[in-house]
């Protein structure tokens, strides 16, 4: 059996990535794909301490799902949530022709 | 007698009827501000035969024990000032007085009133702002009134500054004229500075008594509650409104000013009304005046000769007509000043009603010529006479009443003054006085003759005679001009001389000095008969007197550099000490009081938006950050 802390370190890895990915692009599609990045680093992390903790000792069945469902919540909002991002963006693209987040600056002062 | 209130409550109503239907009422509305005085005229006849039927026994009257005269005392509840009943509250009334004082004024008020505004008729004919002209005269005539039957300082404060107000407005009437505008604003300020004087006098009566009411005051005078320094100083502050209302020295140099208003305006605001407030309000507060042997009378005296001798001297060597006739106003309020500063109570409001009829008269005469000819320079004219008659014989008629001409009325009443003066102040004060009266009617002769006699100019043809709106009611002054003196008398019957109706504690017989009144007679009469001499038959040259006087001329021609002087205090001393007060406030109120903490306020903000930047990722970056270091603050404090 693979070592947690490899998961979770690939965890780290995306998160960061996907982090960068937020901080870093101009393209709101970019940045919503960076969001998707960061939330499956967590999802592997719920999955990898919940099937770590699952087993007691080798041979024992399953106890504990509460990573597992914790994971497929996580999908299901994301799915709704890039769903609406993607409708704001696309107003966004109708409205002023671009969708780079630079120029998306009127909340201000 | 109970509803003398409503005198003035008339004209008050007309004068915003006036305002708001004078679109569309005929002659701009002005007939409801007539019918309005005609009604309170109408009113003071009832009223007056209800005083004279009235004695001791009447309900609301008695016989005062301050002024000795039947007094009537109507009074309502105006207000609290406080919650009523606590401690240190005031309540205020409503109140009028009717007693000899205020029954004459209102006759004269009312009849003036009613005159002038009739002679406007003509006079105002055609001009672009006829009916606010009338509802400034209702609203004048119903807050002077008000004045006269006043039975507290705050309702007569009140009125007597409506009086000014009305008196501002109707001298900048035509304020397209920069020195119409020029002239309303002196006429307003100076006559506040006395005014100023007055509401101290009166909050120090008001702190001494404890009441506003004017016999409460009297009372606290007489009982001796209000001691000999308080009374002395409450009176002088008191005379210096009545100083600028009466454009007494120094506060004289507003009222030939206000000559720049409509003629009429002068003949009853200026002349005969508004301007003896100031002789009305001594007389009315007299017990106050005249309490710890008169203190307080003999400054009224001496500031009254002053007034009457310097005014006198510039009517001599004015030019133009009307402030002529305002020098001669100032002068003989003046001399009515003069009278109660002599113990002359009688005199000087015999003097007020004469004067007031002849000076409404004069002016009006005065209007009349400028209506004929829009001219007031009396060096253009002459001999208008054959072109206006019956205006150069009423002129005529006033003048020789106010020159002292005996049987016209202003004999009596200058004599009487003489009689007081000569008979309670130092002889310097008669020898004065006299003088005073032979300069009086010297300019008056100087007026009359130049205008109206001698030879007809070539470019005065062409004027007219004016319309019998106007004549009419110079006719009726011109009877009163005459005739009024004759009350003076104690004919046969039981009138016993105006003397037994006006009085100050002692009902006074007629009285007459045969020296005084020969003297006064030559005088006055010498006078005329000088000013023939000079002005129509060139006789007498006046070539000598005015080269051996020769230094003193200019000094006269600039009326004593008083306005050159107050210019100079204007604008050396009250314009520097406003500018030091205009930057102190500009600078440490407005910039470092005010502005401070606004513009650091400001300042803070905008420093502070700049975090703002209204991009995600900054947003985003911030989260990250926070985020980072509330872990690392985590991980320390499990790790200690």
């Amino acid at each position: 059996m693979v070592d947690l802390v490899y998961f979770q370190l690939l965890s780290a890895a995306l998160f960061v990535i996907g982090m960068y990915g937020v901080l870093a692009r101009r393209s709101a599609v970019l940045i919503v794909m960076s969001i998707e990045l960061m939330l499956n680093a967590v999802n592997i992390n719920l999955i990898a301490a919940a099937s770590h903790l699952g087993y007691r000792s080798v041979g024992e069945a399953f106890t504990n799902f509460d990573g597992q469902i914790i994971a497929i919540f996580v999908i299901t909002v994301a799915a709704a949530e890039l769903g609406l991002a993607l409708a704001i963006i696309l107003r966004i693209y109708r409205n002023r022709g671009s969708v780079n987040v630079d120029e998306v600056d009127l909340m201000k002062w | 007698m109970e509803w003398a209130w409503l005198i003035p409550v008339f004209s008050f109503a007309a004068a915003p009827l006036i305002v708001v239907l004078g679109r569309v009422l005929p002659g701009s509305g002005s007939f409801l501000a007539i019918l309005a005085i005609a009604a309170g005229f109408a009113l003071f006849w009832w009223v007056f035969a209800g005083f004279l039927g009235a004695g001791a026994g009447t309900e609301n009257c008695l016989v005062s024990a301050h002024t000795g005269t039947l007094t009537c005392h109507y009074q309502m509840a105006w207000f609290h000032a406080g919650l009523a009943g606590a401690a240190g509250s005031v309540a205020l009334t409503w109140g009028i007085i009717v007693d000899p004082l205020t029954v004459a004024m209102l006759g004269l008020v009312t009849f003036v009133a009613l005159m002038v505004q009739i002679y406007s008729l003509g006079y105002m004919r055609g001009d672009s702002r006829f009916g606010w002209y009338y509802a400034v005269h209702a609203l004048f005539a119903a807050a002077m009134l008000t004045l006269v039957l006043a039975d507290n300082f705050l309702l007569l404060y009140v009125a007597w500054e409506l009086v000014g107000i009305c008196s501002y407005l109707l001298i900048g009437f035509w304020h397209e004229r920069p020195a119409a505008k020029e002239a309303a604003k002196k006429a307003f300020i100076v006559t506040r500075i006395g005014d100023v004087g007055m509401l101290i006098g009166i909050l120090l009566i008001w702190r001494e008594v404890g009441s506003f009411s004017m016999f409460d005051a009297f009372e606290a005078v007489s009982s001796g509650a209000m001691t000999e320094g308080v009374t002395t100083v409450a009176a002088l502050l008191l005379f210096l409104g009545a100083m600028g209302k009466s454009a007494q020295f120094p506060f004289h140099v507003w009222l030939p000013d206000a000559m720049e208003g409509p003629t009429p305006v002068s003949a009853l605001i200026h002349a005969a009304t508004m301007v003896v407030a100031g002789v009305f309000l001594v007389a009315r507060v007299y017990p106050i005046f005249s309490a710890y042997d008169g203190d307080a009378l003999l400054v009224v005296a001496v500031i009254g000769l002053i007034t009457a001798l310097m005014a006198s001297t510039i009517a001599l060597v004015s030019v133009d007509l009307k402030r002529i006739l305002a020098y001669s106003t100032i002068s003989h309020l003046g001399l009515m000043m003069l009278s109660l500063g002599a113990f002359g109570y009688t005199a000087a409001i015999f003097h007020l009603l004469a004067h007031g009829f002849a000076k409404a008269l004069l002016f009006l005469g005065a209007g009349s010529v400028m209506h004929g000819t829009d001219e007031l320079d009396i060096r253009k004219m002459g001999g208008l006479r054959k072109v206006m008659p019956m205006t150069a014989f009423l002129f005529s008629l006033g003048a020789l009443s106010l020159g002292g001409i005996p049987i016209l009325s202003g004999f009596w009443s200058k004599d009487e003054i003489l009689l007081a003066v000569n008979d309670h102040l130092n002889p310097a004060f008669i020898i004065l006085a006299l003088l005073t009266a032979f300069l009086s009617a010297m300019y008056m002769a100087r007026a009359m003759f130049v205008t109206f006699f001698g030879n007809l100019r070539q470019e005065m043809e062409h004027a007219h005679e004016s319309p019998a709106s106007m004549i009419g009611p110079m006719a009726l002054l011109g009877v009163l001009a005459a005739v009024f003196g004759f009350v003076g008398f104690n004919w046969p019957g039981s009138y016993q001389g105006i003397g037994s109706f006006l009085f100050f504690h002692e009902a006074e017989g007629f009285h007459f000095n045969w020296w005084l009144g020969i003297l006064s007679m030559i005088l006055a009469v010498g006078a005329f008969v000088l000013g023939y001499l000079i002005y129509i038959k060139d006789r007498v040259s006046l070539e000598g007197f005015r080269a051996r006087i020769g230094g003193l001329i200019p000094v006269v021609e600039n009326k004593y550099y008083f306005d050159e002087a107050y210019q100079w205090v204007v604008d050396r001393v009250v314009l520097v000490f406003a500018n030091f007060i205009g930057l102190f406030d500009r600078i440490v109120i407005n910039d470092l009081a005010v502005n401070g903490p606004a513009n650091s306020v400001h300042r803070l903000g905008i420093a502070m938006r700049l975090h703002v930047t209204g991009h995600v990722y900054s947003y985003a970056m911030g989260m990250v950050l926070g985020t980072i270091a509330l872990s690392i603050f985590w991980w320390f404090r499990s790790v200690s």
